[in-house]
This record gives C-alpha cells, structure tokens and sequence, in this order.
C-alpha cells in the first residue's frame, strides 16, 4: 500500500472509529450493523464484491440481516466495529475457527444443492478438510466456484500420488484441461458405490444409476448388451484399467494384454455356466504370438451384441 | 555424508528449473489486475491470449499424438470474459461468465459459460472437443487405432435457482466420429484374423427435466432423463489381404459389415435430503433406469477359408438388450454430542441384464441352423455401511466404520438352435462382504497433522481373482504447514490375496509421496515432489501350448516399480518478468531386469513361452522438462513465450520411442 493510500485508510479509520459507534447499538448482544458499515474499513473488498456470487444476498434486498451480505457469514458485527476492529472481536472469523464450525456456517445456505448431500459423511470432512480448505471467498482465483487455485492444482495440494498418476504417458486429460477431478469425483461426498460392494473406491460420482462415471463420456461401453463382459459390471472398469494414468496403452493395468486376461481366464472359481471363468480352449496355443493378442479376435471385449465370445 | 557446495548448488539448481504441470501453455500468469470498464451498469472484463504453438518430433509419431498431440497452428490458447451487474439488478442477466481453452485447433478445446439473473434464472454450458488420436501401440498386432474427434456439450438451466421451488432443464450431447482400424476373425475358430476399416459414428443425447421443493425443512429433489444413443458404425475391407497368419490359406478379400446400434435409456431420480437439524440428518436417493438397445448385424464376406476354397459368407444378427436398475441409498447421521457423529448408510442396488439375439449365417448361399441365443445377468446388492466419528480433543480424533455387503449373482446363458422357449439354467452365486476401518487424527502442534488410517476386508466367494478377498489397507499421512512452507508425506500399503480352488492370487501395492512446497516471497516460489508407486501381483495361470498341451499351477509374476518426481519455481523479476521452470519425470523401472527375456534377477521362471516372460515388466522413462518466460510490456499486456520437451522410451524396444519439441509464443490482452 502506498503512503497515501495508508493515509486515507487511518483517516476513515480514525472517523469510523468516533463516529459509527454512535450510530449502532451498545455494546452488549452482538447487533446487525449492515454491509455498508463493514464497507466503511473493508473498501477493498467491498469494492469488488459485486463480483462474487455472494453479493446475491445484498442485491436482493430481501433477505434477513443474518443472512445478507458480510453479516451473513461473519455473524453480526456490532462489537467488531464498537471494538474498531480486530479478529477476535468477529463471530464467525474463518481463519480462526474449528472446521466444524466453518462447514456448518456454509451449510446453512450451501446445504440445499444434492451434490452436497454427503458432505458431513464425506472422507475430506473426516479429515477435516472442509470448505475453505478449497473455496476462497474473497480471493478466489476461479469466480465460477471460488476455489483457491485452479482446480487440478488445488486437488494435488494433497493427493501429491495422483498429480504422478496424471503425469505418465497414458492419461485422461486433467493436466491439459480437457478434463477435471470432479467429471469423475465428487468432493463433497458421494454414496456408496453399489457396482462393487460399496467399500471403495471413495468420492467417486455416479453416473445415471450407480453406475462408473467412466460411462458419462465413454458411452459406447454402457451398452446394454446381449452379452456382457461380467467383469465390468461386478468389479467395474478399474479391473483392466488404471483410470487416472499408467504407464501403459489405454490405460491398461498391463503392458500386454494376454496375461491380463489370463489371470482370470485361467479356469477359476465356480461361477458360470462351465463351472468357473471360462478358460482358453486348447485351440489357443499360447506360445504362439497370434494367441497373445486377445483382443485382436475378441474385439468387443466389453460387450457383445452378436458374438458370446466378444468377436463382433 | 556431506554435500560439496557445488553439488548442494547443483541440487537447487534442478530443483529451480523446474515446473510440474505440463503443458506449457496457456500461460499461467495473468496480467495486471483489471478493474475492467463499467457501462450500462455493468462491469465488463475480458483478456485473452492468442498465440502460435509448434512442435517437431523425432521417433514414433502415432505414440507422440497418442500421448501429447499438440500440433502447430494459431491458437486462441485461453480467454475469459466477465460482465456482472454492479448492483445486482441487470435487466436480462447480473452475470456472465465465459472461459475458454485451446481454441482454433488444439486438441483439447473447451469452453465454459455461465449466464445467471439472481432469483430468476442461471444456465450453465460446458462445450468441450478432443482430438482422440489412439495409434495401435502393443495392442493387437498394433491393428486398432483410432483418430476421431469426441465432442462433447452440456446446457443445464435452473429456474428461480435461490427460491424454494426450483427447475431443472438439461441436454448434452456425446458425439464420436472418425476412421478407425480394427479387427475381424474369419472364417471359422480356426481361421485367420484381418485389418477392417471403421467410420466410426456414435452419438448420445439426453434430455433431462426436474425440480425440486422445499417443504418443513426437507427438500425433495426429482429427476426425469431420456438417454438416447446411436450408433451406425460401418466396418469394411475393400482389397484383398493375407491375414495375420502366414501359413493359413485363410484370406480376405472383401468386407463390408454394417451394425445399426440404437436404444433409449429412460432415468428416474428422486433425492431427499434434510440438513441443517442439530441433532440428526438424513439423506436418500433413489433411481430407476430402464435401458434398452436394439442392434442389427449384417456382414458380408469374402475370400478363401483355410483349406484355400473361395467362400462366401453373409451374417445377420438381430436381437435387444434390456437392462433396468434399481438403485437406493438411504443414510442417517446422528450427532448425539456436538463431537460425535454416528452415520449409517442403506444401498440397494438391483440390475438385470437381459438380451436375446438371433443368428442366420450363410455360406456360399447354404443357411446354416439358426442360432438362437438368451442371456440373463443380474445383481442384486444390499450394503450397509456405519461410520462413527469422535472428536475427544480438537487435537484428535478417532473414526471406525464397519461395512457389510451382500451381493448375489444370477445368470442365465442359452444358445440353442430352434426357437425359443429356453431351458432353465440358472445359476446364482451370493458374494459377501465384512469389512471394517479405523482411524486417527492427531494434530500435536498447529502446523503439524498425522492421520492413520486401516481398513481390513473379508469377503467370501468373489467371482474374479483379481477382485478383493482378503485385503488390507494401510495408510498414513503427515502434513506441516507453517506460513509459506509446506511438507506432506505419505504411504500407503494395498495386500490383496485371493485364494481359490486352483490357486492363489496375491497382489501386494505400496505407494511413498513427499511433497513440499515454498513461497517465501510473492517473487518467487519453488514446489517439488516424489513419488513411488510399487505394484507387483502374483497369479495363477492355465493355459494351453502346442500341441494342445495344458499348463496348469504356473504363474505370472508382475512387477511395475514406477517413480515420479516433478520439480517447479517460479521468480518475477522487477515485477515484470515471470519466469517459470520445471520438470517432470516418471520411470518404471520393472523387476530390475537386464533384457525382456531374462526374467527377474533371482527368480527363476516357470513360463515356459518367451512371450510370458517377456510380459511381465515394461520398463520405460518419460521426461519433460518446460520452460516459459512471461514478460509484461504494457500496463495490461504480456508476451509469453515457452518451450517443453517430451521424451518417452522404452527400455525393451524402440519402436514406439520418441522425442518431442514444443514450444509456443503468445500475447495475453486484458482489458
């Protein structure tokens, strides 16, 4: 701030200091004062708060003190302003308060969206991570949703594993843009995913029924089809694939194909009509590089509306 | 063991020329704050940045497109625009809100705008294209590939958006065109497999209408959704060819497959939820989905089937797919002190799969025997999950859940010739799940936080070796944040072992993070980080080798041992130079192996055919290091300028090996 600037700022201060505690009750039961008082100090935010979503609750006019502007998240501010100011003297001062509080203050507004409905369930508010670990109200760098940072540098902040995953040669494209973590996950909460046994994985969005949010953008393999590859519907896309990043093509959890398939292909367990997961018949010489390449004659590989065994 | 200076040096110094978020452009740096012009009562911002970006390669073009895919060509490579009313009362809208990315050409564009009137109305749109260039790589003979374009918009409209009543319209759109190659076996099991070309065409839209109301604190929430898609994916061959296989007389000559694919998927979804109680909250969501699909198949083939003799071969397949699911969660939180939240969650979660098709082949103008085919699918799921929280000190806490899932499987595979009805063959499987999870928080001093957590599973019965049995997760984190400093460390541990009838399947993954970051002053900061992510599995295998010989109790031993780190700083310079540097690097270094084909060090393989051994590791490097310079030359202009390198190699062959140079220029503008 520049010494003029400094200057102009004592002096409201000086005049809001003697003048507007005579305008507003006595100090006692904190009072409403209004967002023009609070304006009288806090130019700089005010200022431009017309920006911010949350001028809504000024424009309107309408709605109660306790739920309008600067007053509607900080409490009311009668004693921060007969005390001239000071943190400890604001109700609800967000850098100071215990992550319960500060997630039940936004609740009282933000609660009503579904997205949201998990939210005191949810693993980041078990961790205490809760809304102004990400949103920034006055010093937002994206005015969509107010985050801190751009959203794919915000959620490496802490999941440091996942900005390697996203880094390697196959990936779904978060670091160019193209994408973001919440096309998939939703980081207020989700329920429990059912395509599995609804244990993990955690935070991941639902498509249309409980079903892999991979499918919202990956619609070819929703199907329904006459024959289904099991397997993406017990245990979901993540049984073959990485979806974050691998090392490997098409996000593949091997570099090769065939001994992915075999793993399971290998005559196991008891389910099915064969008594257990089918196993390569004895036309398949595996020692011959043609049979390596599953997927070159089981082209359908998830999901078949000709071919039992996937081939068109 | 001591560090020379100039080792020391060296050390900052790579981790100062390094930037761990590629690519390089857009440009990160904004330019000066823009209080932006107001007019009509509205204040307008806008910047964009425009540039040229350029890029030579060296090595396997097909898996450089595959994994970077920027090519030259003027680009809008970002812009923004803000017009928000100063008092919140504009006459058709108080905001709009436009950004934009990669415009003109990149392959990976997007736009997002948001046009709101408070209390009125607020529509949001997110248009978004992909280059998908998917080169054939180590998949099949390296004979699937794909280069299409994928575009995708979603438009959602909330009316009265802040009242108690509220709407909800909807639409997107998923579209996928483009060539492809692919695949087809001819002309009986032992045949020969051929290159197809596909002009691939597949559109989804969806309509979506709901609303959603307020009453005595508990908000209903309804969805309605008509998903519609298609597909008119044509796959042909039009000269003739060999076929993979050398000594088959099998061959191709013509091909032309057309497979009309379309279908409905109506939605329902109703949510209810109630907040904001003192003492207790519930939520619920349920949903129906009824999915149907109806395809037809008509293929048409020509050539010479594996004695040599000239065949002519027309398939026609016809049939539907159903699948309607049922899904509810109802969960309940119960906060019996103002530190204890108790949270019990019911799902259910009920799908069928139900398809029938019918299968006429004829060749050289005989019919075989039509084929009639059923399949049944189904899975019913009831979990319940509960999760206890306790905060005994605002320092720590401590959460346990226990989780239990019943899951039975149904299914139901026909194929007869002759008409239906089919003979019952149903067979069911129940799969059950205990599980259970613990954990704690601890914060001993302000700036440091410790958490622990572990979960142990059981299940019963799973239906793949690869899904989870006995399981454990162990996982640990520890963060300090004082001020500009940041440290976080992490571990994590994955057992996996699955044990069945024929062999046991072990999967054992480790995963070490440490990253930190530092911004000591607002001209300058330095991030950096590490990571290991070691997976190796264990899994019995059978198969079959020449001459129809079984193997049986071998195993295929994985390992993937990958390393990252990414390095970045960033220094403005008299407040009008930005300099960015960083650095990327990620390394699998496999089982430790020297060659493909000897094996791990100290294991002595029992897979007799080379291709196993050669599968079980893939080592491979991929670097990029980038730098950008951003330079303010006018109160709200900046030049920008910056380069990245790619390089990818493969340990094992070169083939796919490449080497990329990027680098753009371009002039950011806010006004």
């Amino acid at each position: 701030m520049r010494r003029g600037e400094r200057f102009q700022a004592c002096l409201i201060r000086a005049a809001f200091f003697f003048l507007i505690p005579g305008l507003i009750p006595a100090a006692g039961a904190a009072d409403y004062v209004g967002s023009n008082v609070c304006r009288t100090c806090h130019s700089d935010i005010y200022s431009t708060f017309y920006r911010n979503p949350h001028f809504k609750s000024v424009a309107s006019g309408k709605e109660k003190p306790e739920n309008t502007g600067c007053e509607g998240c900080h409490g009311p501010g009668s004693e921060h302003v007969a005390a001239g100011g000071g943190r400890d003297t604001i109700p609800m001062a967000f850098s100071a308060a215990p992550p319960g509080k500060i997630l039940d203050t936004c609740l009282r507004c933000h609660a009503q969206t579904i997205s949201r409905a998990n939210i005191r369930r949810s693993v980041h508010t078990g961790n205490d991570v809760v809304c102004t670990n990400c949103h920034s109200v006055h010093h937002s760098q994206t005015p969509k949703f107010l985050l801190q940072k751009k959203q794919v540098d915000l959620c490496y902040t802490c999941h440091a594993t996942v900005r390697a995953q996203f880094s390697m040669p196959f990936k779904h494209r978060v670091n160019e843009g193209f994408m973001q973590c919440t096309d998939c996950h939703n980081p207020h909460g989700t329920y429990p995913p059912t395509w599995r046994t609804a244990d993990r994985p955690r935070m991941v969005d639902q498509a249309q029924a409980n079903e892999e949010p991979c499918l919202k953008c990956h619609i070819d393999k929703r199907g329904p089809f006459v024959f289904e590859h099991p397997a993406v519907r017990f245990e979901g896309c993540e049984t073959c694939h990485n979806p974050h990043g691998s090392v490997n093509a098409r996000l593949l959890k091997r570099p090769v194909v065939f001994t992915m398939c075999l793993e399971c292909h290998s005559g196991l367990g008891t389910f099915g009509p064969l008594g257990g997961i089918p196993r390569t018949d004895t036309l398949h010489n595996l020692a011959d590089p043609r049979y390596q390449n599953c997927t070159t004659c089981h082209v359908r590989i998830h999901g078949s509306n000709s071919n039992i065994y996937f081939f068109r | 063991m001591h560090l020379r200076p100039s080792t020391a040096g060296a050390c900052l110094l790579i981790a100062c020329i390094a930037y761990a978020q590629p690519p390089v452009a857009p440009a990160n740096e904004s330019t000066e704050p823009n209080r932006g012009d107001n007019t009509a009562g509205y204040n307008i911002l806008q910047s964009f940045e425009l540039g040229y970006r350029w890029d030579t390669v060296g090595g396997d073009d097909g898996m450089y497109r595959s994994t970077v895919n920027y090519t030259n060509g003027v680009r809008l490579l970002s812009g923004s625009l803000a017009v928000q009313s100063r008092d919140g009362h504009g006459h058709w809208f108080d905001q709009i809100l436009l950004n934009t990315q990669g415009l003109g050409n990149d392959p990976y564009q997007s736009a997002n705008l948001r046009v709101e009137k408070n209390r009125l109305y607020r529509y949001d749109l997110l248009w978004r294209s992909d280059e998908y260039y998917n080169p054939g790589l180590t998949i099949s003979y390296g004979e699937h590939f794909m280069d299409t374009a994928r575009h995708l918009q979603d438009h959602d409209l909330t009316l009265f958006p802040q009242s108690n009543l509220r709407f909800f319209l909807g639409y997107s759109r998923d579209s996928q065109s483009g060539p492809a190659l692919s695949t087809v076996q001819l002309f009986d099991g032992s045949g020969d497999e051929f290159p197809v070309f596909a002009n691939i065409r597949r559109q989804q839209n969806e309509y979506r209408l709901g609303a959603e109301v307020n009453f005595f604190g508990i908000r209903l929430n309804v969805l309605h959704g008509w998903e519609d898609f298609k597909e008119d994916t044509v796959n042909f061959l039009n000269s003739a060819e060999p076929g993979n296989n050398p000594n088959d007389l099998t061959t191709l000559t013509s091909l032309r497959r057309n497979e009309p694919y379309h279908g409905t998927s109506p939605y329902w979804r109703a949510a209810l939820f109630r907040e904001g109680q003192k003492y207790w909250a519930m939520n619920g969501r349920f949903t129906y989905v009824a999915g149907q699909r109806g395809f037809v198949q008509d293929e048409n083939s020509f050539g010479t089937d594996r004695i040599g003799a000239s065949t002519l071969r027309q398939v026609v397949t016809y049939g539907n797919a159903d699948r309607p699911a049922v899904t509810g969660n109802l969960t309940f939180s119960i906060f019996p002190a103002s530190n204890v939240t108790f949270t019990n969650t019911t799902s259910y979660y009920n799908i069928r799969m139900v398809g029938d098709s019918f299968y006429e082949q004829f060749t050289n103008g005989s019919p075989i025997t039509p084929i009639y085919s059923f399949n049944f699918f189904g899975i019913q799921t009831i979990a319940n999950v509960s999760d206890v929280q306790v905060r005994f000190k605002p320092w720590f806490s401590v959460h346990g859940g226990y989780n239990y899932a019943d899951r039975r499987i149904g299914a139901n595979e026909s194929a007869k010739t002759g008409a239906p009805p089919f003979a019952p063959g149903r067979i069911e499987q129940t799969n059950r799940l205990n599980a259970g999870a613990a954990g704690f928080r601890l914060k001993p001093a302000n700036p440091l936080t410790i958490s622990v957590d572990a979960q142990i599973g059981r299940a019963s019965r799973p239906i793949y070796p690869v899904a989870d049995k006995d399981y454990q997760v162990l996982s640990g984190r520890i963060e300090y944040r004082r001020g500009p400093f940041r440290l976080t460390g992490l571990a994590r541990s994955d057992y996996n072992t699955n044990s069945n009838s024929l062999t046991t399947y072990a999967a054992h993954s480790r995963q070490y993070a440490v990253d930190g970051s530092w911004t000591p002053k607002d001209w300058f900061s330095i991030d950096a980080g590490w990571g290991k992510i070691h997976l190796n599995t264990l899994g019995g295998i059978a198969y079959f080798i020449a001459p129809s010989q079984s193997v049986l109790g071998t195993e295929s031993y994985y390992v993937s041992n990958i390393h990252s780190g990414t390095l970045a700083a960033r220094f403005t310079i008299a407040r009008r130079a930005d300099i960015s540097l960083g650095y990327s690097h990620i390394q699998d270094l496999g089982d430790g192996r020297a060659t493909a084909l000897a094996g791990p060090p100290g294991v002595t393989s029992p897979l007799t055919p080379p291709g196993f051994v050669a599968a079980q590791t893939f080592p491979l490097r991929f670097l990029s290091p980038q730098g950008r310079v951003s330079i303010r030359i006018a109160q709200r202009v900046r030049w920008n300028a910056g380069y990245q390198y790619y390089g990818y190699r493969e340990d094992f062959s070169i083939l796919q090996n490449y080497r990329a140079h990027t680098g753009y220029s371009s002039l950011s503008w806010s006004f």
